[in-house]
C-alpha cells in the first residue's frame, strides 16, 4: 500500500509543485493531471467529479492508475495511486498534508504555496518517501525541521543572520526528534498556560416535502488549541459524555481510559489540532443500550434533532419557465442564526432569474436601517457557474420571517430544478449535544493551566420541496 | 522618560532601516520580501549565474541558486547540468543549503551516477552525524542513488541505521530496504537479517516501516513473524497512523495463513488477540486505519464480529465527500454479501442533491438491497423523490430501482406501477417504460393475474404522450404482443379491444416517425392482422401502414415490410392490403399458413434479462482499489486463503506449500549462516542435514516451544526462554523436516 507523489494544481489546472516520481516514467504527472482536467471539462455540474479517476495505462509496459484528488480553497491535490490499494489511504494522506499546509500557511492558496514554494518542497521531502510511505506527518515535529515561513525569518535573512542555527544544533534540546513523544515537542515553555477547547458541531439532516425530518445528525469535533509548558498529562473529563458516541480520537488519547470511565486522558500536542470528534445522540438511553449491545440496530428517527427553521416552498412550473416562493421562519427560541445560505440547482439553461427578498414579519424595528438593507430583508444573487440561485440572511432572529420570490426561464425546454433546498446557517456559542466539561487536570507539570471552553454549531440541511 | 525610550526605539529602527538598505541594494533580489519567493516561479529565469552562484562563498548566494534550481525543477526544467556544482554544496554547514541539496540530489542523482558517486564519501561521514535529521537524510539520498555498484556500501550504510538510537533513523533504514533490494537483489540475504533485527525493534515509531520493507521484500517468509506476532499485536495502539495501516495488513496476512479459521464457538487466541488489539483502532480519525481494522474484523473474525465494523464504516461517511464515495463503494460490497447489517441504518444512505454523481447512484444502489420488509415503503417513497433529479443518469437508476422493488417485493407492486405510470407524464420518465416493459415480462412468466395487462392498456391508452422513441417503440410492442384476447369482446373478435386504436394512432403519424418506431408499427400490424384476418377496417389500415412502409426511405423499414407481407401471403387478405408484385409470383415459393407465421410472430421472444448490469469486479476485496474504480489493477497484495485444519498440522501444510524465497541456497551457505547465527541467534549451525528450506522448520518449531512458554511469562524474560528452548526445538526440526522430506 503505497501512493506514488503528489501534484498540487492551480485553478486553471496547471501544477504549482509536485513531488518526485522518480520511480515512474516521465510522463506519469502529466497523464495524471490530464486525466483530471479531462474530467473537470466533463462534469455536468461545477464541483462534481468522480473523486477516484481511473487513468488507463498508456502502453502495455505501464500498469493503469488512478488519481485521487481534493479540492482545497483555490488549489486542487492529485495524488496518483498505481498499485491496487485503498484509496482511502491516498485521501487521509491528503487531509494530512492539507493540515499541514493550514499549520504553515493559514489558509493555503495558489498565491502563498508560489511565495513559498521551497517551503512545501520540504514539506513534500519530509512527509513523503521516495517508495510513497509517509514519513513525519505530525505537525509538532515537522515544525523542527521544516521552519514555517515568517516575515521575521525573511528579515533576518535578508540582514544576513542565520536562523537556521536552531536546526543545525543537532540533538540539544529542542532539535529535532528529541522529543520522546512524536507528537509533542519537547522543551516548550509558555508564560501563561492556556489551553482552549472549542466545540465545533455539524447538523446534517434531510426534510421531505412534507415537512417531516427524514433523518439528522450532529457530527461533532472538538478543536483544541494548547500553549502549555513541558509534558503536562492532561485529563478531561465530562458531566455529560452520555451524549456523545461514534468517538475518533487523536492518536495522543489513552483509548483504554476512554473506554473505561469516558474521560479524555492524553499529553497533547503544540499549538492547534482536533482532539476528538464524536456524534451526538439525542436519546441517552438506546445510546447505552447500543454500548453493552452493538448488534441493538440504530432507531435513527427516533433520535431526529428539532431543526432550527421551517421551510415552506411553494415552486409552480410553466411550459418553461418555473417561478418559486420559499418562507423561511427561525424557530430558534433565543440564539440568532449567522450567515444563511440558501442554495438551489436550477439546472442546465437557466437563464433570466428574477427574484425579490422581503420580510415576512414587517421586518424588525431595531435592525431596520442600522446594518444596511442586506441584513434587513436578506439578499439573493444568481451563480451563474453552478447554475444556483443563493439567498443569503445575514442574520435571521430568533422567530423571524424571511421570503424569497422569483422566477426564471429556461432556455433549452422543460426547467429540472433540483427538488431540493440546501440550507447552511452558523449558530455562536451554541451546541446542539450541550457536552459540558467538567473538569481538566494537569498532572506532570506544577502550573495549573487557564482553561477556555466554547462552543459553536453550524448545519447543513437539505430541504425538499 | 518616555521621549528617551521613543528615542532609542527610533536610533534602533533607522539602525535596522540603514542595515535593511545596504542589504537592498547588495542584492537585488531580496526584494523578495514583500514577493516571496514566487519571485524564482518568474518564467524569464533562464538560469544564468546559477553556477557562479553555487561556486561563491556565501551561504546566501548558494542558497538563492539553490531556490531558482529547485523552482526550475518544479517548472519541469532538467537542471541536471549543474549536478556537479550543487554536489560540491553536499557538505555544506548551513542545513537549509543542505537540504535543498539533498532534494536536488534525490531527484537527479539516478541520471548521473557517475558524479553521485563523488558525493559519496560525504554522505558515509554524515551517517555518524550528531543530528539524526542528518543521518537520516545521508541514508534517504544514498539509498537513492540508483547505481547496483555501491550495493553494499548502502547495505553498510543501512545496518549502521538500523542499530541507530533514534527510532526515526531505524525508520529510515527500514525504508531503505526495499529501495536497496531493488536495485540489486543479490543483498537479499542481508537485507533479511536487517529486517529480522528491525522485527524487534521496541519503539513503536519504526515499526511500521519494517512491515513495508517485510511485504516488500519478504512477503512469504511469514515465519519470521512467529516470534514477533503477539507483541506486534500489543504494540500496534502506540504505533502511528501509517504504520498502523501496513502493520494491521501485515498481521490479517500471518492470522490468514497461519492460524486456525475461526468459527462461532472457537477462535484461536491469537487471532483473538489480533481482534482485541485492533478494535480500539476504530477510533482513528484516519480513515484508512478504520479501513485496515476493517479488513481484520471482515477477514478473519467469525460472522458474529461483523456488526463491528458497521458503525465505524458509516462514521466515515460524515468526513469528506471523497471519503464518502470510497467508502459507499466498500460498504455497497459488504452490503451484497450480508445486507441484514447495514438494514437498519438506511436512513445514513439517503441521497442529497448536492451529492456527488457517482455517490447519488451507489447510494441508491444500496438502498435497494438493504431494503427489507418493514423499510420497502420509505425507500421507495425516497426512489420516486429521486426521479426528480436534475442529473439523467441518477433519473434512470431511480426508475430502474423503483422496478427492481416491484420484483423483489411483491406487495409493493401496484405501488411502484402507479409511480411509474405517473413517471411517464414525466419528459424525462422515458426509461420507465422500459423498466415497465421488463417488469411486465417478468410478470406474465411468473404469475397468473390479469395486472400486466392492465398496464399495457394503460400504455396503450398513453401511447401518443410518449415521445422518446426507444419507449414509443417499446409500448407498441408490448401492445402487439399481448394483444391476444381469449374472451369474444366488444371490439375485433381475438383481439383485446384497445390494440387496433394504438395501430390507428401510430398509423396516423406514420410518416415523423423514426425507424425503429416504424418498425414496430409494421410488426403491431402484422401481428394484429394474423390474430384476426377477417376485419375489414384492419385490413384496411393495415394495409395503409403496408403500402406506407414499402416506400419508407428507409431500407430496413422496407426490407422488414416486404418480409412481413410475404409472410402473411398465406392469410387470404385482400389485395390491397398485400399487394403481390408480379416478381413474387413468378419466384414461386412457400407460402406460410396462418398458424405458422403466428408462430413466427409472437412466439420464441427472448426470455426476461436483467438490465441492471453487475458491475462489480469479483474476487476484489475490501480495501482495494478495483472495487472503487471497477477496472482490474495491477496488484501485488492478495489475501491468503484460511487453511481448513487445526493449527498445528496446518501450520506445517502452509510453509510446506509455500516454495522457499529464491536467494534461500545462498541463505544456506555457510558463511552467511555464520552471520545469521550471530545476530539472530535462532539456528545453531549443526542442524542443516536436510533440505533449503531448513531454518523455516526450526522457526516453526520454536514458535510452538514458546506457544506454551510465552503465556506465562511476561515479555521481557522472553530472552531466556528462547535460550531454553533452542536445543529441543532444534532436534525436533530435523525430524519434522526428514518426515516432510519427499
Amino acid at each position: 500500500m503505497a501512493i506514488d507523489g503528489l501534484i498540487i494544481l492551480d485553478n486553471s489546472g496547471r501544477a504549482i509543485i509536485q513531488s518526485g516520481f522518480r520511480s515512474k516514467p516521465l510522463a506519469y504527472p502529466l497523464l495524471h493531471i490530464d486525466a483530471f482536467n479531462t474530467a473537470v471539462a466533463k462534469s455536468r455540474r461545477a464541483g462534481d467529479i468522480e473523486p477516484v479517476i481511473y487513468v488507463p495505462a498508456y502502453n502495455v509496459a505501464e500498469s493503469p492508475s488512478a488519481c485521487c484528488h481534493v479540492e482545497c480553497a483555490d488549489i486542487r491535490i492529485l495524488c496518483p495511486v498505481s498499485d491496487d490499494g485503498d484509496p482511502l489511504f491516498a485521501f487521509s494522506f491528503i487531509r494530512t498534508f492539507v493540515d499541514i499546509l493550514y499549520e504553515y500557511f493559514g489558509t493555503p492558496s495558489a498565491a502563498t504555496l508560489k511565495d513559498n514554494f521551497d517551503v512545501v518542497y520540504q514539506l513534500l521531502e519530509e512527509t513523503l518517501d521516495s517508495s510513497g510511505q509517509p514519513l513525519t506527518t505530525s505537525p509538532n515535529a515537522l515544525r523542527d525541521i521544516v521552519l514555517p515561513p515568517s516575515l521575521l525569518s525573511k528579515l533576518l535573512s535578508v540582514a544576513g543572520a542565520n536562523l537556521t542555527s536552531a536546526i543545525n544544533a543537532g540533538s540539544s534540546i529542542g532539535g529535532p526528534f528529541s522529543s520522546p513523544i512524536p507528537w509533542r515537542k519537547a522543551g516548550l515553555r509558555y508564560t501563561s498556560n492556556e489551553i482552549y477547547f472549542d466545540m465545533v458541531e455539524d447538523l446534517k439532516a434531510i426534510v421531505n416535502k412534507h415537512g417531516t425530518t427524514l433523518s439528522s445528525s450532529v457530527w461533532g469535533r472538538m478543536e483544541t488549541n494548547c500553549k502549555l509548558s513541558g509534558t503536562p498529562d492532561c485529563l478531561l473529563s465530562f458531566t455529560n459524555p452520555h451524549v456523545i458516541t461514534d468517538c475518533a480520537f487523536h492518536p495522543c488519547v489513552r483509548l483504554q481510559r476512554w473506554k473505561r470511565d469516558s474521560s479524555l486522558s492524553f499529553v497533547p500536542p503544540d499549538g492547534h489540532f482536533t482532539l476528538a470528534e464524536y456524534r451526538f445522540t439525542p436519546s441517552a438511553s438506546a445510546t447505552t443500550a447500543r454500548f453493552t449491545n452493538p448488534n441493538a440496530p440504530t432507531v435513527s428517527s427516533r433520535e431526529n434533532i428539532p431543526l432550527p427553521f421551517l421551510v415552506k416552498a411553494n415552486v409552480e412550473f410553466a411550459e418553461s419557465s418555473v417561478s418559486f416562493e420559499f418562507k423561511l421562519t427561525s424557530r430558534m427560541p433565543s440564539h440568532t442564526l449567522d450567515n444563511v445560505v440558501v442554495e438551489m440547482f436550477l439546472g442546465d439553461g437557466a437563464t433570466g432569474v428574477k427574484g425579490s427578498t422581503s420580510r415576512g414579519d414587517g421586518g424588525n424595528a431595531g435592525l431596520r436601517g442600522s446594518d444596511g438593507s442586506n441584513s434587513v430583508t436578506g439578499s439573493w444573487t444568481f451563480d451563474s457557474r453552478k447554475t444556483a440561485v443563493r439567498w443569503e440572511i445575514s442574520q435571521a432572529l430568533p422567530s423571524s420571517v424571511w421570503l424569497l420570490r422569483g422566477s426564471y426561464s429556461c432556455l433549452n425546454g422543460v426547467p429540472r430544478p433540483a427538488h431540493a433546498l440546501q440550507i447552511r446557517f452558523d449558530i455562536a456559542s451554541y451546541t446542539f449535544s450541550a457536552l459540558k466539561v467538567d473538569q481538566l487536570k494537569v498532572t506532570g507539570e506544577n502550573y495549573k493551566p487557564y482553561k477556555g471552553v466554547r462552543g459553536r454549531s453550524s448545519g447543513s440541511i437539505e430541504w425538499r420541496w | 522618560m518616555s521621549a528617551v525610550y521613543l528615542n532609542t526605539i527610533s536610533e534602533n529602527a533607522s539602525r535596522l532601516g540603514m542595515r535593511l538598505h545596504e542589504s537592498f541594494s547588495e542584492h537585488t533580489r531580496d526584494l523578495s520580501i514583500t514577493r516571496g519567493s514566487s519571485l524564482y516561479l518568474e518564467p524569464d529565469d533562464k538560469g544564468k549565474n546559477i553556477r557562479k552562484q553555487l561556486d561563491s562563498s556565501s551561504d546566501r548566494e548558494k542558497l538563492d541558486a539553490m531556490k531558482r534550481l529547485i523552482a526550475l525543477i518544479s517548472k519541469g526544467r532538467n537542471v541536471s547540468e549543474y549536478f556537479a556544482q550543487v554536489v560540491k554544496n553536499v557538505a555544506s554547514q548551513n542545513l537549509e543549503i543542505r537540504k535543498l541539496v539533498y532534494i536536488y540530489l534525490l531527484r537527479y542523482a539516478e541520471q548521473e551516477p557517475d558524479l553521485a558517486l563523488l558525493s559519496i564519501n560525504t554522505f558515509q561521514k554524515d551517517l555518524t552525524d550528531s543530528n539524526p535529521l542528518i543521518r537520516a537524510m545521508a541514508l534517504r539520498v544514498l539509498s537513492g542513488i540508483k547505481v547496483p555498484m555501491i550495493g553494499s556500501i548502502v547495505i553498510l550504510a543501512i545496518k549502521k541505521c538500523a542499530a541507530d538510537m533514534s527510532p526515526y533513523v531505524r525508520k529510515a533504514a527500514a525504508l531503505a530496504i526495499p529501495k536497496c533490494n531493488e536495485l540489486d537483489s543479490s543483498h537479499v540475504t542481508a537485507l533479511i537479517e536487517i529486517i529480522s533485527t528491525l522485527l524487534r525493534d521496541r519503539s513503536p515509531l519504526s515499526i511500521g516501516s519494517v512491515a513495508v520493507a517485510f511485504e516488500a521484500v519478504i512477503p512469504t517468509r511469514l515465519d519470521m513473524l512467529h516470534q514477533q506476532y503477539r507483541r506486534l499485536c500489543r504494540m500496534l495502539v502506540d504505533v502511528d497512523e501509517w504504520g498502523q495501516i501496513s502493520l494491521l495488513n501485515l498481521l490479517l496476512r500471518y492470522a490468514r495463513t497461519m492460524l486456525t479459521r475461526p468459527n462461532e464457538d472457537e477462535i484461536d487466541v491469537d487471532i483473538k488477540l489480533l481482534l482485541t488489539s485492533a478494535e480500539p483502532l476504530f477510533q482513528s480519525r484516519n480513515a484508512a486505519v478504520v479501513l485496515a481494522v476493517t479488513r481484520v474484523f471482515y477477514y478473519a473474525s467469525p460472522p458474529s464480529y461483523h456488526p463491528r465494523v458497521v458503525q465505524p464504516l458509516l462514521r466515515l461517511l460524515h468526513t469528506s465527500r471523497e471519503i464518502e464515495r470510497v467508502v459507499l463503494g466498500y460498504l455497497f460490497a459488504l452490503a451484497r454479501v450480508r445486507p441484514a447489517l447495514f438494514a437498519p441504518h438506511y436512513l445514513q444512505f439517503l441521497v442529497r442533491t448536492d451529492d456527488l454523481g457517482r455517490v447519488k447512484q451507489d447510494k441508491i444502489k444500496l438502498l435497494l438491497i438493504v431494503a427489507t420488509q418493514e423499510t420497502y415503503q420509505s425507500i421507495l417513497r425516497e426512489f420516486i423523490d429521486y426521479a426528480d433529479d436534475p442529473d439523467d443518469e441518477v433519473v434512470r437508476a431511480a426508475i430502474r430501482a423503483v422496478g427492481k422493488c416491484a420484483q423483489e417485493n411483491p406487495d409493493s407492486t401496484p405501488q411502484c406501477l402507479t409511480a411509474l405510470i405517473t413517471m411517464l407524464n414525466n419528459p424525462r420518465g422515458n426509461s420507465a417504460v422500459l423498466v415497465l416493459k421488463h417488469l411486465v415480462q417478468s410478470h406474465l412468466t411468473n404469475s397468473t393475474s390479469g395486472l400486466p395487462l392492465d398496464i399495457i392498456s394503460n400504455l396503450a391508452r398513453r401511447v401518443e404522450d410518449i415521445r422518446h422513441s426507444q419507449a414509443r417503440a417499446c409500448v407498441i410492442w408490448l401492445v402487439g404482443q399481448y394483444s391476444e384476447s381469449g374472451q369474444p369482446g366488444a371490439g375485433i373478435s381475438g383481439i383485446v379491444d384497445w390494440a387496433p386504436d394504438v395501430l390507428r394512432k401510430c398509423a396516423k403519424g406514420f410518416a415523423t416517425e423514426l425507424p425503429i418506431v416504424k418498425l414496430q408499427i409494421v410488426t403491431l400490424a402484422a401481428k394484429l392482422l394474423v390474430l384476426c384476418p377477417t376485419d375489414e377496417r384492419l385490413s384496411l389500415v393495415g394495409g395503409y401502414v403496408f403500402s406506407l412502409a414499402k416506400y419508407d426511405l428507409n431500407y430496413d423499414v422496407r426490407d422488414r415490410t416486404r418480409m412481413i407481407v410475404s409472410l402473411l401471403a398465406g392469410l387470404g387478405l385482400p389485395e390491397s392490403v398485400v399487394a403481390r408484385d408480379s416478381a413474387f409470383e413468378t419466384r414461386g415459393g412457400v407460402v406460410l399458413r396462418r398458424e405458422q407465421a403466428r408462430v413466427i410472430l409472437f412466439q420464441g421472444k427472448v426470455a426476461v434479462v436483467d438490465d441492471a448490469t453487475d458491475d462489480t469486479v469479483p474476487n476484489a476485496h475490501l480495501g482495494s482499489l478495483t472495487l472503487i474504480t471497477h477496472k482490474p489493477m495491477r496488484s501485488d497484495e492478495h489475501l491468503p486463503d484460511w487453511l481448513e485444519r487445526g493449527v498445528e498440522s496446518s501450520l506445517r501444510d502452509t510453509v510446506d506449500d509455500k516454495p522457499p524465497p529464491a536467494p534461500l541456497p545462498v541463505f544456506n551457505s555457510p558463511a552467511t549462516r555464520q552471520t545469521k547465527h550471530g545476530v539472530t541467534r535462532e539456528v545453531p549451525s549443526s542442524s542443516t542435514p536436510t533440505s533449503a528450506s531448513k531454518p523455516q522448520w526450526t522457526d516453526l518449531d520454536k514458535f510452538y516451544e514458546n506457544d506454551e512458554s510465552e503465556e506465562t511469562e511476561s515479555e521481557e524474560s522472553g530472552e531466556e526462554e528462547e535460550e531454553e528452548t533452542e536445543g529441543a526445538s532444534s532436534e525436533e526440526s530435523s525430524e519434522e523436516a526428514t518426515e516432510h522430506d519427499p
